[in-house]
């Protein structure tokens, strides 16, 4: 038997691919011209720094600063802009966020809870929300504000995610709202925070999730809804909440060909990777289709599926160093595209997934409900695979709740201990 | 504010915003009119007030902030409550809609209004009127779906996507709302529809040989339907001829044969059509083609296709 082949490593793809169709459409315009505009910020053989101090700043705004009336589109997403610039800054420089901080944080947070639901809504006076429940607890976690955590009413809290959900095994978002599949990811994992996981909670959800497994691979927002990175996500994460994700991945998906759906999300020559099936690259996707790679990676040596990467960090490396930042503070979708918190926030948990290699460890933990989405461990990424400056680097994440790696952590056992 | 104008608010203390203290985090320095909405909506959501002018600030809630979620779903409850006309709310909905194409509350809204209505008859055309504007939105596909479904509208999608098709045969969304209007229904599909749909799908092929979209369908319609990938070994032979490049001398690429590779996928499904019947030389053929010239920046997923495929043959063994 031949031996396998050896790829170079640590290579970047800044050609055309080399068949281009002659029928053009929308689609094709608007692809031809991304690629060529991304074409014009690769460099060959370099790559711009990270521009770290202009990002912070850009992220500070939100915790510094009262945002203009244009935000005001935001204002049924405020846990999620607290989450955000605290998930981005954390990753560039967490020593840039302050205990002060850290209670102005919880103080904001805690005025988004509905006091009939228990939930968090997506601000004052605003009914309660999985979506907003999920980002409000995460920016807790960053907090680490203790007093903030022990004042948290999780029995009614449970009440409302067990109030969500519905017959069939989904959860709809909030009282009358959709079902979804992001609402099962955002009502588990807030579960797991709080250490409130039970069966009743997680029951029918697998087989919700497999049920949006479309044709192409990927993962809908709903059954038969087109796959679509962001619910890759979701679907991906939540099955790695809800039992040992070694078992559960491989039962309730088709993962050859999620995995072929995954593959085809990244692009040449941008590097970066499309949400859906002929969709434009977008730097968000760098944590969505991202996020699902690095859980992979962390399952494939349990699955006998080896243990190489099999996406191009390196090209995703480019595509976010040259294409995402912009000139003023904050990473965009692409070029030309306004920076925002929320790309911010994902394009840099995107790069730490290039950086990082992550793996599950069970025996870090007892094997039991509420427990699998806390035993992710990492290390960095071999240079062989991609080079990392040390003026690029990000720090490591958990991939399943998308927090700082270990604040996941400290906040579930904080209540187990109790 | 039309709600201020139109009604008095004499008997309602305003509940101003709490955005957790002096020093919270993120808040939003909004217009005037836009708060003081806010605070007449927070208290009479408080006593649930169902009454004309509670309807109106809604209505002018979302024109300041449609994303507003709580307000629609107060909304609804309003309409509910009075047993409002249904029919005007659509119309004033899909105002709404045409103002703020990206906005996504709306449809839940729609739904919720249509289920107790029972009267599906003005969505469809809304609906396409709203595709005009973004052929791929996620969310006005969902809702077509659900629309379907629930109101058993089969009859007109297969021909709506051979439109939507016709318009731009790489929409992703479009095909995957054909696959929805063959293979969602519960009786069985007929093998001649099964026909069809290949020899429609390989025509838009040889249209557009790389268009990820139609491939996946036709490998979707393949698998569903259970018939083998071997079925499209001609027709991929017709768009990739391998058969000129192998034997290859040693992994060298550069062949003189370019003219006969138009399609990258068409290599790929050669690959899994070759390593399904073992014939390991052509399907690591196949994935060096892609790894080294025809799709590179998946070359690490085209040599994980390698590996996986020797170690399965060595299991065989």
């Amino acid at each position: 038997m031949a031996a396998p082949y050896t790829p170079e490593l640590n290579k970047v793809h800044n050609e055309k691919v080399p068949i281009q169709d002659s029928l053009i459409t929308e689609t094709s315009e608007m692809q031809d011209e991304t690629a060529r505009v991304c074409e014009g910020l690769i460099l060959e053989g370099q790559l711009p720094n990270l521009n770290r101090s202009a990002h912070v700043e850009f992220l500070q705004v939100p915790l510094q600063n009262r945002l203009p009336a244009s935000f005001t589109g935001l204002d049924a997403s405020k846990p999620w802009i607290m989450y955000w610039p605290l998930q981005g800054i954390s990753l560039l420089d967490p020593l840039a966020l302050s205990p002060a901080d850290s209670s102005r944080v919880s103080a904001s947070v805690f005025a988004c809870i509905s006091p009939t639901e228990g939930g968090f809504g997506g601000g004052h006076g605003q009914i309660a929300h999985l979506a907003s429940t999920y980002a409000a607890l995460n920016a807790l976690a960053i907090s680490q504000d203790r007093e903030a955590w022990s004042a948290l009413d999780r029995k009614k809290i449970y009440g409302y995610l067990l109030a969500m959900k519905c017959e069939d095994g989904g959860f709809r978002m909030h009282h009358g709202g959709e079902e979804d599949v992001r609402a099962i990811y955002c009502a588990l994992a807030s579960a797991a925070l709080l250490n409130i996981m039970t069966e009743e909670l997680v029951a029918g959800s697998a087989e919700w999730i497999s049920r949006c497994q479309t044709y192409e691979g990927g993962i809908g927002g709903a059954p038969d809804n087109e796959a679509h990175g962001g619910y890759a996500f979701c679907g991906l994460a939540a099955l790695c909440l809800l039992g040992n994700p070694i078992e559960t991945v491989p039962k309730y998906l088709d993962l050859a060909n999620f995995i072929q759906w995954l593959s085809a999300r990244q692009y040449q020559p941008e590097g970066g990777f499309s949400g859906r099936s002929n969709k434009l690259v977008d730097g968000c996707y760098s944590w969505w289709v991202g996020g699902c790679w690095a859980i992979l990676e962390g399952l494939m040596p349990a699955l006998r599926m080896g243990s190489d990467v099999i996406w191009s960090k390196a090209d995703l490396q480019k595509y976010i160093l040259c294409c995402c930042q912009s000139a003023s503070g904050g990473l965009r979708d692409k070029p030309g595209k306004s920076a925002d918190f929320y790309h911010s926030c994902y394009v840099l948990s995107g790069l730490s997934v290039v950086q990082h290699r992550y793996k599950i460890s069970p025996q870090k933990r007892e094997s039991k409900l509420g427990e699998w989405s806390l035993m992710w461990d990492y290390e960095a990424e071999d240079e062989k695979v991609v080079k990392v400056v040390a003026a690029n680097a990000v720090g490591p994440l958990n991939p399943v709740h998308v927090l700082p790696w270990g604040v996941a952590e400290m906040m579930h056992d904080f209540y187990a201990k109790q | 504010m039309a709600y201020l104008e139109q009604y008095n608010w004499d008997d309602i203390a305003p509940i101003p915003q709490n955005d957790g203290g002096e020093n919270a985090v993120a808040p939003i320095a909004y217009s005037d009119e836009y708060r003081i909405a806010m605070e007449y909506l927070r208290a009479v959501m408080r006593v649930n007030e169902f009454s004309d002018r509670a309807l109106k600030l809604t209505e002018d809630v979302i024109y300041m902030n449609a994303a507003h979620y709580t307000v629609w779903q107060y909304r609804t409850r309003i309409l509910f409550a009075l047993d409002k006309d249904l029919c005007q709310e659509l119309i004033w909905v899909e105002g709404v809609g045409r103002r703020f194409t990206k906005n996504y509350q709306i449809w839940n809204h729609r739904e919720v209004i249509i289920e107790k209505l029972g009267d599906p008859s003005r969505e469809l055309p809304f609906i396409e009127s709203m595709l005009e504007l973004d052929s791929k939105n996620y969310h006005v596909w969902s809702y077509r779906q659900w629309l379907v479904r629930r109101f058993d509208l089969w009859a007109t999608e297969v021909p709506f996507t051979d439109m939507m098709l016709e318009l731009d045969v790489r929409n992703n969304s479009a095909w995957n709302h054909r696959f929805f209007a063959i293979f969602g229904r519960a009786e069985a599909v007929l093998s001649s529809v099964v026909d069809d749909e290949i020899e429609f799908t390989k025509s838009a092929i040889f249209t557009a040989p790389q268009n990820p979209s139609a491939w996946n369908y036709l490998l979707g319609v393949l698998k569903k339907s259970g018939r083998p990938l071997s079925d499209l070994e001609q027709f991929c032979l017709t768009l990739s001829d391998l058969t000129k490049t192998f034997p290859a001398t040693s992994s060298s690429t550069t062949t003189s044969h370019e003219e006969d590779i138009l399609s990258a996928r068409a290599i790929e499904v050669l690959a899994e059509i070759y390593a399904e019947r073992n014939d390991f030389p052509r399907a690591t053929h196949a994935w060096t083609l892609l790894a080294e010239r025809y799709d590179c920046v998946r070359e690490n997923y085209w040599n994980f296709k390698k590996r996986s495929a020797v170690s399965r043959l060595a299991g065989c063994a």
